[in-house]
């Protein structure tokens, strides 16, 4: 279960009357095995930051975030980022490609950053599952922009992870691979027991989450 | 453009500072009684061999399906110019000669590199030959 | 974490980017590669030069172009012949504090059999010579007797061959070590080949007499004796006898160490300079780069490579880049340097010995090192900017 505990992010202005804004105020939440959670939200109203601090990416101003029993924020880099690597796959918004590795060595990386070899059947899988599987060699240099978001999405299954955070991934998609990423990503919780959230202003969206949640200015609330 | 042309425009540039070089700035030093010494027949030898490698050279760039072979003759072309000045043909005895000190070592290091350069040509064009 | 090929895959599938960084650091490497061994070869030339001379003073005739011309002879090899009489010799041995006293005698040949240049021929007298007599016995154990000659190394006659001087045929039987001076292009005899070939000149119409009937000679080299002033030896020797010039050799190379430390002192500006700007440039561009890669790093980073190991894969990248340019510029300025020794002595006309093997394996590594580090410290900048901002800001920015 990935928590958040009294979540803030202030930054701070330069001019303006007031010194401070909240990007994120006080948000609490609970994400849960096997549920696909949907954040929606105007843009603007911190969808992304929350996004970012759950994954160990954007260190809050005040509050914690809690993987079980771990206090990201509490831990060294290294410890951070190694349960980045090892425990959460992130899809972030816009090209997040490798550029000087192939499609396939991007989706082998995070298991070779662990020290594994990269398994490339499971790569392969995901690849295919994902409609991309013939462009394996290709660099991301020569792939569309939906291309790309599948193949991060390919990467960030491919290590295995307890938690998916996915920051509009179907943004680039046309309707058909919107589905077909969709419930994957909704199969990825009911049947492999992944704990997901997507950020998203997708409203095709909606049947696939077990809950919605929405930020308004940096604050968050349930819909029922 | 292809990689295996860029032995080919090594080697034309190289050999035209041999060519013209052998007969100005690297060239041979005349005899104060006007007389001519080995030296300025290793330079005459020098300007006939480079302006061989720039036209092989040449050749390789514009015909595409000679250009493995061409940089085959290159090798022997280069090497023939590498033995020129002291090996096949006798340079001035003196080592303070400006052809021992200059056009020697420059012309070692010149047909030296266009050796190298044909050697990589014909290996790159090698494969593309299949 | 097993990122360890991700450096070289980077620079590989980027050559473009990666031939201009290694281009760079080959230029640097190569400037301080190639201005250190001309520096190290002329002090090494300097110091083969003052051991050659190995004399405190040396008395020559007062002519006020002898003195001129010994030194070119010396420095560029050029030919010169002035005498005086051989009395001085003893003259010179009678003064308080002359520990030895040994004389040269020197003529220029007319042509030497091969490329119509002059050559300078010195006769020593081996009893009492200690100045080119230690410099003769590495290659040849015996004196040197009638009609024999040692040659400079770059005299073209060889080991066995005969070498005709005026009409006179002498045989060459050492050829000396390099010293990289005007030295190198002389030949030396003993005092009686000199006298014979000194007649052989005159019959050639070469006058070199001073009053018929006595020997000549053209310089004598004075050792000082130990807790003798040379100072005040060297005035005495002015003041007493007639018609010669004492110098002492030091104030006769004062000008060439001069000079020679005015190239040292240039070249080491030209390798600050050098060095100065490859860094700027060095940083500049591991600054765009990683700037351009900024997302990149930050994808990186959201993968679960730590601040260090991301730091870690840049300064492998510069590493490799700084070892391929350190590498390919000492190999360039080799190629520039060594083959063309003789052209740069001529052109500088100064002494210039290429250091030994060591000391050139030493610049060599030291280079490649000092290179190195630049690349290092331009990585390690451009990484610590890089580490300050939050990898969460530049996946926000557009794509």
């Amino acid at each position: 279960m990935l928590r958040a505990e009294n979540l803030s992010m202030r930054y701070f202005r330069k001019t303006g009357q007031a010194n401070h804004f909240y990007a994120v105020k006080d948000v609490s939440l609970a994400l849960r095995p096997g549920e696909v959670a949907l954040l929606t939200g105007r843009s603007g109203s911190g969808k992304t930051t929350l996004l970012h601090m759950l994954s160990g990416l954007l260190k809050p101003t005040e509050g914690r975030v809690m993987l079980e029993d771990t206090d990201l924020y509490a831990l060294p880099d290294a410890d951070l980022s190694r349960l980045r690597n090892m425990r959460l796959g992130v899809i972030p918004q816009g090209r997040s490609a490798v550029d000087t590795l192939t499609v396939l060595e991007n989706v082998l990386l995070p298991r070779q950053l662990r020290g594994e070899k990269g398994d490339v059947d499971e790569a392969f899988r995901w690849l295919a599952a994902l409609g991309i599987a013939d462009l394996v060699n290709a660099r991301p240099a020569e792939l569309s922009g939906g291309e790309l978001r599948r193949m991060a999405i390919a990467r960030a299954l491919a290590g295995d992870p307890e938690v998916i955070l996915a920051d509009e991934p179907t943004g680039d998609l046309d309707d058909e691979n919107t589905a077909a990423v969709l419930s994957l990503l909704r199969r990825s919780a009911t049947e492999d027991g992944k704990t997901v959230l997507l950020v998203t202003h997708d409203s095709e969206a909606l049947p696939y989450g077990s809950r919605v949640y929405r930020m308004e200015s940096g604050a968050l609330s349930e819909q029922a | 453009m292809k990689k295996n042309t860029i032995p080919a425009l090594i080697i034309l540039l190289l050999s035209l500072i041999a060519a013209l070089g052998s007969q100005t700035f690297l060239g041979a030093c005349v005899h104060e009684d006007g007389s001519f010494g080995a030296c300025h027949w290793a330079c005459r030898a020098i300007l006939g061999e480079g302006a061989l490698l720039a036209v092989l050279a040449l050749m390789a760039l514009a015909v595409k399906r000679a250009r493995f072979g061409l940089y085959l003759a290159m090798i022997p072309a280069s090497l023939l110019g590498l033995l020129t000045p002291g090996v096949l043909i006798g340079l001035c005895k003196m080592p303070t000669m400006r052809c021992r000190m200059l056009t020697q070592p420059a012309m070692t290091i010149l047909f030296g590199v266009m050796l190298v350069a044909a050697l990589i040509g014909a290996l790159l064009s090698r494969r593309g030959e299949k | 974490m097993g990122t360890a090929n991700l450096p070289l895959k980077n620079l590989l599938r980027r050559p473009g980017r990666t031939a201009a960084l290694v281009l760079l650091t080959a230029l640097l490497a190569a400037s301080v590669f190639g201005g250190s061994v001309v520096v190290g070869s002329l002090r090494r030339g300097l110091e083969s030069l003052e051991a050659r001379l190995g004399a405190d003073i040396i008395v020559m005739p007062a002519e006020a172009e002898s003195k001129v011309s010994f030194k070119n002879m010396l420095l560029q090899g050029t030919t010169g012949a002035f005498y005086m009489d051989a009395s001085v010799l003893d003259a010179v041995r009678g003064a308080q504090g002359v520990e030895l006293a040994a004389p040269q005698t020197f003529l220029a040949s007319l042509k030497a059999d091969c490329c119509a240049i002059k050559v300078q021929i010195i006769g020593i007298d081996p009893d009492a010579d200690f100045t080119v007599k230690p410099w003769i016995d590495e290659r040849y154990a015996r004196d040197l007797g009638d009609m024999e000659v040692a040659v400079g190394c770059k005299v073209t006659a060889g080991v066995g061959e005969t070498l005709k001087i005026y009409e006179q045929y002498t045989h060459v039987v050492a050829k000396l070590a390099e010293t990289g001076t005007g030295l190198d292009t002389a030949v030396y005899c003993n005092m009686d080949t000199m006298q014979k070939l000194l007649a052989a000149a005159e019959e050639k119409g070469v006058s070199h007499r001073i009053s018929s009937g006595s020997d000549v000679i053209s310089a004598v080299y004075v050792k000082v004796r130990d807790g003798f002033d040379v100072g005040q030896v060297n005035n005495w020797l002015n003041g007493h006898i007639r018609k010669v010039t004492a110098v002492r050799a030091r104030s006769m190379f004062t000008d060439v160490s001069d000079s020679l430390s005015g190239i040292a002192r240039a070249a080491r500006a030209l390798i600050g300079a050098v060095w100065a700007l490859a860094l700027a440039i060095l940083l500049v561009a591991f600054a765009m780069m990683i700037h351009e890669r900024r997302r990149e790093f930050a994808v990186l980073r959201l993968l679960g490579v730590s601040r260090r190991g991301l730091r870690g894969e840049i300064l492998a990248e510069t590493a490799l880049c700084g070892l391929a340019g350190a590498l390919i510029g000492v190999g360039v300025a080799a190629l520039g340097v060594f083959p063309f020794t003789t052209l740069i002595e001529t052109k500088l006309g100064l002494p210039y010995l290429t250091p030994n093997a060591g000391t050139l394996l030493r610049l060599a590594v030291g280079t490649v090192i000092s290179t190195l580090l630049i690349g290092l410290l331009a990585g390690a900048w451009a990484a610590a900017r890089l580490s300050r901002t939050d990898p969460g800001t530049t996946l926000r920015e557009g794509a």
